[in-house]
């Protein structure tokens, strides 16, 4: 495998800073003035050795534009709260917030839907106007009451308020806390309004918030702990992500003793105090608790990446020198038995991927993470961005990216395609909204956050399947359709 | 908390736990709990106002819709349209934020109104609410003629505004609001008195099925009536793919919506998503305005035509008199395979009306009926045409129940089979019965959107696709010994 | 051709006679043989029952509660008819500190439009509003389409007078956009010193008149304790002549402005000049008793 992790790299083909920052220019004039000021600073062309963040991030999004983002409470239960399969989740609110975001994710869990997991359901309190008008605290109690009844394996409720609950200024923390003595399980409020914030990301952090106020170091394992104990953050499972990086992760000989939160389970979650080390995936989303459970507990975390067999090698070393000899032994032996399994991938699809343009936008952890597993494919990647990012995901970017590629920040519809045109790529890697735009210019696509309802692409179970699907967008005989011949 | 309560163990939920929960809620005692539930929604069958709204703004000649309120809402209804439909939804929103909250969204409004105009170029802007303005009372009214003053949009530019809370009403309410006020706006003072321009306006109603809205067109065109077909979705939701994409690709040209109250008849195919739509053409126009069920069925396309015939002084010619005829072949022809069998069906108000007259019309019995927001007036207008049959006896109506509800009718009191959207799908496994996947979202099948089920062509596909998949579960359950090669 | 249905809101600082003033107007108006509505946009429900002989009728909101849904509302559970055929709704709404009582005003409203409560017989519609805008929800009753003309309840006392400014402010911000005016003050006296002339003096500075000085009697008081207007109760009486010398001021009022709103130093300088308050000691601001 080529590139292994070199510190710069390597230029690529007819991608210079100065055109890139032409084409900046180019895009922004499509504005009018006041938002051209504000969209200037989210975009620039990457130059890895320059100090300080060149991108913008986390600002409001400029009204008017097509944004790809979504609000704190897509944040809070999209994100965080959605996957952890053991509790039920309230959209308290009007009817619509949840009915979007009812299944969407892709959060796959084990256990039968509606008896001991209720991911793949929709809980709303569909808010009448007289609920806003008078408030909706008495409802919230009597429906945490019907849930309890009506689901008895249910190990906590979740309340995940809509913009609504917030404006009239209901207490659903006291609803909660009432609740949660009455029922005899915890009662988690979440004040995940979408109106707080500029974007999903303060959903995450105020998930995060809540775990912290009310979730974490309330259980312990009933096992005694050991060495090898860790968890797993920031992995949410999407078609299977989180089973693939666990499998490797327990051939490591480590012990997985609570993900977070995908296929996720409270109380694991509630005792991961006790773990020794935690392994980030998506920093964006979870990076709060980490620290939290860093400060309050002294467990150290650390950041990895299971796309694509170069990130997993390095990943797997890096993770085993926190660890003794036996376990750094385990990683060399992982390497040795996938590599010829991932090299027998690469020798299939590589060839038909070879020097193929792709630009990325995507949400937490994505848009830099994935680079190395198309790399392995031999793809170039163009230009990539964030919907709702900070400072430091841009801190990590830079260096991934070659010098002069484009990086962005909440990217509007509109200069995605003018990016994708005069880059010519041969693949956008984006969301559901975005795909049938650039389908019908005649692009590639795959939907980025839920795999285009394919996956795992975590791990070695999941590269395989990456590749294929990569070959198969890019590859497919209906783009020789394309042009009728008449 | 952590601090008041102690620290527990983790327990796992056993298998014995698992297996007895699981029988549970497949008994009657746990249906009476479930049914007797008053707080809590699962598993809805309805959306709320402004996805109705968007869907109608799509449906206009280069009308960008407008969300005013948070990103995420815009985000939420785009996708859920995308999603069904596998086909670009360009939306902004002004992207309000707590400040927006605290001291009104106008600036926010004007931001937008300007970036939106110059970035997507529109020929109009339809402008929909989602919770935030309507909690803190946005005047929308104002705005707009203020960004007009501030000369952030042209004077002459059209930006009708609907207001649609997502805590009244559902989907079908904002597709209504929102069809006046585009069409209260465009054609407000164009009302020549004694012109009639000859032409059929025909209000399809929240309808995701491209297919439906062709068929309408064509109908219309056998009938040899002019149509202007409303909030016409056709092309918007299914545009070709030749390498260029168009935000608008289609939709109903504003010149034609904006002669809507000289036109020679208006007709609703939907009852309950159109009537303040219907009430304003009846305010407006002496021309005749009617509602009537969707052409779902033979006998309510037969309603349909006759109603085209009687307006417009036209006989239904031989062409569709074929069709209806291969129609009742069809049906006559699979009767046997639907007959008696009970069905559980969920959805809006106007296609539920539909879906029980075609089942009715089988010999089917639309068992139980599921509609997850609805007054009592729809159930009395549901109930009529349960009472017309006598397919239609021992039938329900489950009003303001949702499907996990329709999860404890179906294991308690069984059907056959069940036909709706995608969300019915756990049900459907649970229950270990088929689901035809039909209305909206359908998230899980491809291209069933394009299939009109409207009209005599309608029928036979609804047809097809119910009795295939009844026949296919006979050959994948049947034993070696029953298994035929004819069926 | 339609005769043109007026629609009027009446503002003014909580506690100032607002809903008293509005009825006995009301009823002086029907006594001269108007129709006329009455919407009371106050959570508090107190716009309507002296028309009613009634504690509080049921409202909009109440209801609504009830039934779980607008849509299974009819009009006929929120409409009553009261002295002199007068329609009258409450939209209602919840206790002080929960809920939104603004959106209440917007639901009931909305409601009332769609179910044809405006019926073109009406000669007034009547929205008495909670006493300050505090939110859009109270703006309501001013936007587009509704109520065009405003009067602002007031006495000679300093608060009352502060909000009749900032209500002011309000409809500037209103008149802009839409075509909302200003139709004067009424003073419902409290019997301050010279109360008629400092009135009089805002409404000039405020641009607007005051419509009509309504003296203190305490047969208002007497007539409501009966829960009835001072015109049904003792038509025969001085005061009742007051309220039917306002009604018929407002129905033949054509002076409607947009105010020009004082900013806190005029409106201080005018207080002065009439010894409301008094010019400030520089030397005793902010020295504690014991100091």
């Amino acid at each position: 495998m080529e590139n292994e992790n070199t510190a710069v790299k390597a230029p690529l083909e007819g991608i210079e800073k100065q055109a890139t920052e032409e084409l900046i220019d180019k895009t922004l004039e499509l504005y009018p003035e006041k938002a051209r000021k504000k969209r200037a600073p989210h975009m620039s062309a990457n130059d890895p050795g320059v100090e300080g963040c060149t991108v913008k991030s986390n600002r409001k999004t400029v009204p008017g534009v097509m944004s790809a983002r979504g609000c704190a409470y897509a944040g809070a239960k999209g994100v965080v709260w959605g996957p952890i399969r053991d509790m039920t989740h309230i959209s308290h609110g009007p009817v619509g917030c949840g009915y979007y975001s009812w299944g969407t994710r892709r959060n796959l869990v084990e256990g039968h839907q509606g008896v001991d997991v209720f991911s793949a359901m929709q809980f709303t309190s569909d808010f009448q106007e007289k609920d806003v008008v008078y408030g909706g605290d008495k409802k919230l109690a009597k429906i945490c009451t019907e849930v309890r009844e009506l689901f008895p394996l249910a190990k906590g409720i979740s309340v995940l308020s809509e913009c609504p609950v917030g404006l009239i200024g209901d207490d659903i923390n006291a609803v909660a806390k009432k609740s949660s003595s009455d029922l005899g399980i915890p009662v988690i409020p979440c004040n995940c309004e979408g109106f707080r914030g500029v974007s999903q990301s303060l959903g995450h952090h105020i998930s995060n918030d809540s775990i912290r106020d009310y979730v974490i170091g309330t259980y312990e394992f009933k096992d005694e702990p050991t060495d090898y104990d860790i968890a797993l953050i920031g992995d949410y499972n999407i078609g299977g992500d989180a089973w693939a990086s666990k499998k490797i992760l327990e051939e490591l000989g480590l012990n997985v003793k609570a993900i977070w939160t995908g296929d996720g389970q409270i109380e694991h979650i509630a005792a991961t105090h006790q773990v020794k080390l935690n392994l980030i995936h998506c920093y964006r989303s979870m990076n709060y608790m980490a620290k939290v459970m860093e400060e309050r507990y002294g467990i150290p975390w650390m950041e990895f990446n299971f796309f694509g067999p170069t990130k997993i090698a390095a990943s797997l070393r890096a993770i085993a020198a926190r660890f003794d000899q036996k376990i750094q032994d385990n990683a060399e032996k992982i390497i040795e038995k996938y590599t010829p399994m991932m090299q027998a991938v690469i020798d299939e699809y590589r060839p038909r991927l070879e020097g193929k343009r792709a630009l990325l936008f995507v949400g937490g952890l994505r848009p830099r993470h994935t680079i190395g597993a198309y790399e392995d494919l031999g793809l170039e990647i163009v230009g990539t961005g964030y919907e709702f990012a900070h400072n430091d995901d841009y801190d990590r970017t830079y260096e991934e990216m070659a010098k002069g590629t484009l990086i962005f920040d909440d990217a509007s519809e509109i200069e995605l395609e003018t990016w994708a045109k005069e880059y010519k790529v041969d693949l956008v890697g984006s969301g559901v909204k975005e795909k049938y735009v650039f389908q019908k210019a005649g692009i590639p696509f795959r939907q980025m956050h839920s795999w285009d309802y394919s996956g795992p692409y975590h791990g070695y179970d999941g590269f395989p399947i990456f590749a294929r699907d990569i070959d198969m967008a890019i590859n497919s005989p209906t783009w020789g359709l394309v042009k009728a011949p008449f | 908390m952590s601090e008041t309560c102690a620290v527990k163990k983790v327990t796992e939920i056993t298998p014995e736990e698992v297996a007895r929960v699981e029988e549970w809620i497949n008994t009657e005692e746990y249906r009476d709990k479930n049914m007797a539930r008053e707080a809590v929604v699962i598993n809805p069958a309805h959306a709320c106002q402004p996805l109705g709204a968007q869907l109608v703004a799509h449906g206009f000649e280069g009308t960008l819709p407008f969300v005013h309120g948070s990103q995420g809402c815009a985000s939420y209804y785009r996708s859920a349209l995308t999603r069904h439909f596998r086909e670009p939804a360009a939306a902004v929103s002004s992207a309000m934020t707590e400040d927006g909250a605290v001291f009104g969204g106008q600036n926010n409004l004007f931001e937008g109104l300007e970036n939106a105009y110059k970035l997507y170029s529109p020929k109009m802007m339809a402008v929909f609410t989602s919770c935030m303005p309507e909690i803190i009372g946005d005047d929308l009214t104002a705005f707009i003629a203020n960004a007009r003053k501030e000369g952030l949009i042209p004077e002459d530019f059209p930006v009708p505004y609907a207001n649609t809370p997502s805590f009244n009403g559902t989907h079908i309410n904002g597709y209504d609001t929102m069809l006046k006020s585009i069409l209260s706006y465009l054609a407000a003072d164009k009302k020549v008195e004694g012109k009639d321009n000859g032409k059929l306006n025909l209000i399809p109603g929240f309808d995701c099925n491209t297919g439906n809205y062709r068929e309408y067109k064509r109908l219309c065109k056998e009938m040899g009536i002019d149509v202007t077909l409303l909030a016409d979705v056709s092309e918007s939701f299914d545009s070709p793919l030749d390498g260029t994409y168009r935000p608008y690709p289609g939709g109903t040209p504003l010149e034609e919506a904006a002669d809507v109250l000289n036109a020679h008849a208006t007709l609703s195919m939907m009852l309950h998503a159109s009537k303040e739509t219907v009430k304003w053409f009846k305010n407006e126009t002496e021309a005749p305005v009617d509602v009537m069920p969707a052409p779902i069925g033979v006998a309510n396309t037969d309603n349909f035509l006759m109603k085209l015939a009687e307006l417009f002084g036209k006989e239904v010619p031989e062409s569709l008199k074929a069709e209806r005829g291969r129609a009742v072949d069809a049906m006559t022809d699979a009767h046997q395979y639907l007959h008696n069998k009970k069905f559980a069906i969920w959805g809006d108000p106007d296609y539920l009306a539909g879906m029980i007259s075609f089942l009715l019309e089988m010999g089917a019995r639309p068992y139980h009926i599921i509609c997850s927001r609805g007054s009592k007036k729809v159930t009395k207008y549901l109930q009529a045409l349960l009472d017309e049959s006598p397919y239609g006896e021992g039938c329900h109506i489950w009003m303001n129940k949702d499907l996990w509800h329709l999860r404890s009718l179906v294991m308690t009191d069984p059907v056959d089979a069940l036909i709706g959207s995608s969300h019915g799908k756990m049900v459907a496994r649970d229950a270990n019965i088929p689901h035809i996947r039909h209305g909206f979202p359908v998230l899980d099948r491809v291209n069933l959107h394009r299939v009109p089920f409207i009209g005599y062509q309608g029928a036979i596909n609804l047809l097809t696709s119910i009795a295939n998949t009844l026949l296919e579960e006979v050959d994948r359950t049947s034993e070696d010994k029953h298994f035929e090669i004819m069926r | 051709m339609a005769k043109k249905m007026r629609q009027l809101a009446i503002y003014g600082k909580g506690g100032i006679g607002k809903s008293t003033t509005t009825q006995n107007t009301v009823a002086g108006l029907a006594s001269l043989g108007k129709k006329v509505m009455i919407i009371g946009c106050d959570p508090k429900a107190d716009s309507t029952r002296l028309m009613l002989h009634a504690k509080a009728q049921e409202t909009v909101m109440d209801k609504v509660r009830e039934l779980g849904t607008v849509e299974d509302l009819e009009l006929e559970d929120v409409l009553r008819s009261g002295y002199g055929d007068v329609k009258c709704v409450e939209s209602g709404g919840p206790e002080p500190g929960v809920g939104c009582a603004g959106r209440g005003v917007i639901t009931a409203i909305n409601f009332l439009e769609e179910e044809g409560a405006y019926t073109p017989d009406l000669d007034f519609v009547f929205y008495d509003v909670l006493g300050d805008v505090v939110c859009g929800g109270f703006a309501m009753p001013i936007r587009e389409n509704k109520a065009q003309e405003i009067y602002i309840v007031v006495s000679g006392e300093m608060m009352a007078m502060y909000a009749a400014n900032n209500i002011c402010k309000g409809i500037v911000k209103y008149a802009s956009s839409g075509s909302v005016r200003l139709g004067g003050l009424i003073c419902n006296s409290r019997n301050t010193d010279k109360e008629a002339e400092l009135i009089e003096a805002l409404a000039a500075k405020l641009g607007t008149q005051m419509i009509h000085f309504v003296p203190r009697d305490n047969q208002v008081q007497r007539a409501e304790l009966r829960r009835m207007t001072v015109i049904e109760y003792s038509p025969d009486h001085p005061q009742a002549d007051e309220y039917r010398e306002l009604a018929r001021k407002i129905s033949e009022n054509e002076m409607l402005v947009v105010p020009t709103p004082l900013t806190m130093d005029e409106l201080e300088d005018l207080l002065l000049e009439f010894g409301i308050i008094e010019e400030d000691d520089e030397e005793i601001i902010g020295k504690a008793e014991s100091a």
